[in-house]
């Protein structure tokens, strides 16, 4: 489980607080779903959970391990990270998820990561994509084989920075069905920002609103309101029950 | 398994890739050995190696032609290494020794040692009558050392301050980078003839300068260096993902990068000290072997090393054979042979892209 409390952060003494006192748990093999305006600190939340910035105050617990005291490797070995623009260098497919290991074998890769990778490979049917040059793929591709390298440190925990950013349709499902089968099957914690509000509705278990470097509003499907989008977007919008699901529609138009 | 066959012919490129690069320098290494001002035939050059032939073709292969072939393949490998690693440190296909001005302050070294403190200290060694006249004959090189690593280290310190951000680095090796050509410049308007033109065919990189002792020197940093970037290589890989991504895969990115500059400034700050400036080799080999054999460090920190012995070699033995008695300077031989080659890289690259 992760459990934030009170994290704050900023990024010089003299600038505001870019985190001022978030709380957040998820459960293992929950989908949260961070929703927020551009520059309202998800970004910097996500990069404060791995590590990559220092917060000022506040703890980052996970399983009841304070993550702040954890080496850089022993963190890596918990959570894991798909970027939201993704870049590689031009390794073959296996390579690229391997290097997804070097948190355990350190300097040189032995059979049981070899084995490792494998595996992911074939449950994500990328085998006929091993020896290729990672460089060559499409965007979706590339988001996938990310995801592979992310399983493959075996996280109990993924950060997922704008999955759907850059992909086309048919890509964005491809993508949200890997992120949910990780939760369900693998029982990974999920923690993701996506700026489609249908999509955050399908994938998400829990929601967390954010404004001002807090959590406005926190919850299951329930909290997401016409009000609370309001407030946190500053945007109309109108909820409509199809099917027992909510469907959110831009604008303020009456259906 | 089907992975794993995939996968066997990638490896099996890339050693036979490394087996041909060895043997290439290997080949190479002799034909530069044979190769010479001195038209020593075939027979002579192999009687001199086994120490049959006259005293003095003995002295040509071993005193003269062994220090340097092997300088060629120490300084060459070395020189390839830091450029490749300095690229995948900053994220910047054009980031070299010269970029980051590793090479400027050595010059400057050197001339502020030739030109403020007496040209008798252009002479780097190998020869007797410098030890006589109580000159250190390592005066210069030691001088165009010192400055090269102060260099580094006050671009790397700066840096520090800035966490580490590649685009910062190169900017301030660039500002660096000017400030010692331009006090190269002051110094060599108040000097004299004779000390200007020492000072200048200093730069001229000449692997004739290369003594037993020097090979020596070059080749336990080389050697240093050469084993670091290949127990870090996974590391190196995952920081091609970027600087967010190889931390959140658990790799302590600010202090790879800096030990990792440091160690590429100092390898180039040794060759360039003995050597004089050898331009291009560290963008060149590095360029070739990404573009033919992909940018896993496992393959690419050996194959560049053994490019860059091959191009230094090829060039070392051109300059002594187009030379008509006497060596062209092979700095100048490794630019004319990499301009071209590398010009004709951005362009095809180009060309992939669009």
């Amino acid at each position: 489980m992760l459990d934030i409390q009170n994290l704050r952060f900023r990024y010089s003494r003299r600038s505001p607080m870019v985190l001022d006192g978030v709380n957040l748990t998820l459960r293992d093999g929950e989908i949260g779903i961070l929703l927020g305006k551009n520059g309202s600190g998800k970004t910097t939340l996500f990069k404060n959970i791995l590590g990559i910035q220092k917060p000022e105050s506040g703890s980052i617990c996970f399983d009841g391990e304070e993550l702040l005291k954890l080496s850089r490797r022993e963190r890596a070995r918990r959570i894991a990270y798909v970027p939201q623009s993704i870049h590689f260098g031009a390794l073959s497919v296996f390579d690229t998820v391997l290097m997804g290991r070097v948190s355990y074998f350190g300097y040189k890769a032995g059979k049981e990561d070899e084995a490792a990778v494998e595996a992911i490979l074939r449950d994500m049917k990328l085998e006929d994509y091993a020896a290729r040059n990672v460089e060559q793929l499409s965007g979706g591709e590339r988001q996938k084989i990310a995801i592979a390298r992310a399983l493959a440190q075996e996280p109990r925990l993924l950060v997922f920075d704008e999955p759907t950013g850059n992909l086309d349709i048919a890509n964005e499902q491809l993508i949200i069905d890997e992120a949910r089968r990780a939760a369900r099957e693998k029982g990974i914690a999920i923690l993701t920002s996506l700026h489609d509000l249908n999509q955050a509705l399908d994938l998400g278990d829990r929601f967390f609103f954010m404004k001002n470097g807090k959590i406005a509003h926190a919850g299951g499907a329930e909290i997401v309101t016409e009000e609370v989008i309001r407030e946190t977007f500053d945007a109309e919008v109108r909820i409509a029950q199809i099917e027992g699901k909510k469907i959110i529609i831009n604008g303020g138009h009456k259906i | 398994m089907r992975v794993q066959s995939d996968l066997t012919k990638n490896r099996r490129r890339n050693r036979t890739a490394l087996i041909l690069l060895t043997v290439a320098v290997i080949v190479l290494a002799f034909v530069c050995l044979f190769v010479g001002s001195s038209h020593m035939s075939f027979a002579e050059c192999l009687a001199a190696l086994a120490k049959k032939g006259s005293a003095a073709q003995v002295r040509i292969i071993w005193n003269i032609r062994i220090p340097r072939v092997l300088a060629a393949i120490i300084a060459g490998a070395g020189l390839s290494i830091s450029g490749l690693i300095m690229q995948t440190d900053l994220n910047n296909p054009m980031a070299s020794p010269s970029t980051l001005g590793v090479s400027n302050a050595a010059v400057f070294g050197a001339n502020l040692s030739i030109i403020a403190f007496a040209g008798g200290f252009l002479d780097t060694g190998n020869h007797l009558s410098s030890y006589t006249v109580g000159a250190n004959p390592y005066a210069t090189s030691l001088m165009a050392f010192l400055f090269s690593t102060v260099s580094i280290l006050l671009i790397l310190g700066l840096c520090r301050l800035r966490a580490f951000q590649p685009g910062v680095v190169v900017l301030a090796g660039i500002a660096i980078g000017s400030v010692w050509t331009a006090a190269t410049t002051i110094l060599q308007f108040y000097a004299t003839d004779v000390g200007l033109s020492a000072a200048v065919i200093w730069t001229f990189g000449d692997l004739g300068r290369a003594t037993y002792r020097t090979d020596c020197i070059m080749a336990v940093v080389v050697l240093a260096g050469l084993a670091f970037f290949t127990v870090m290589s996974w590391q190196f890989n995952a920081l091609l993902s970027g600087d967010a991504a190889a931390k959140s895969m658990g790799v302590a990115v600010d202090r790879l990068r800096f030990v990792s500059m440091l160690l590429a400034s100092v390898i180039t700050a040794v060759c360039v000290s003995f050597l004089g400036i050898i331009g291009f080799v560290g963008i060149i080999c590095p360029h070739v072997t990404k573009r033919l054999l992909g940018q896993d460090h496992r393959v690419s920190v050996p194959a560049s090393a053994l490019s860059g012995s091959v191009l230094l070699l090829l060039a070392d033995t051109l300059s002594r054979s187009m030379g008509n008695g006497s060596a062209l300077p092979v700095g100048a031989i490794t630019s004319l042979l990499g301009a071209p080659f590398f010009l004709a890289i951005i362009f095809s690259r180009k060309g992939e892209h669009d």
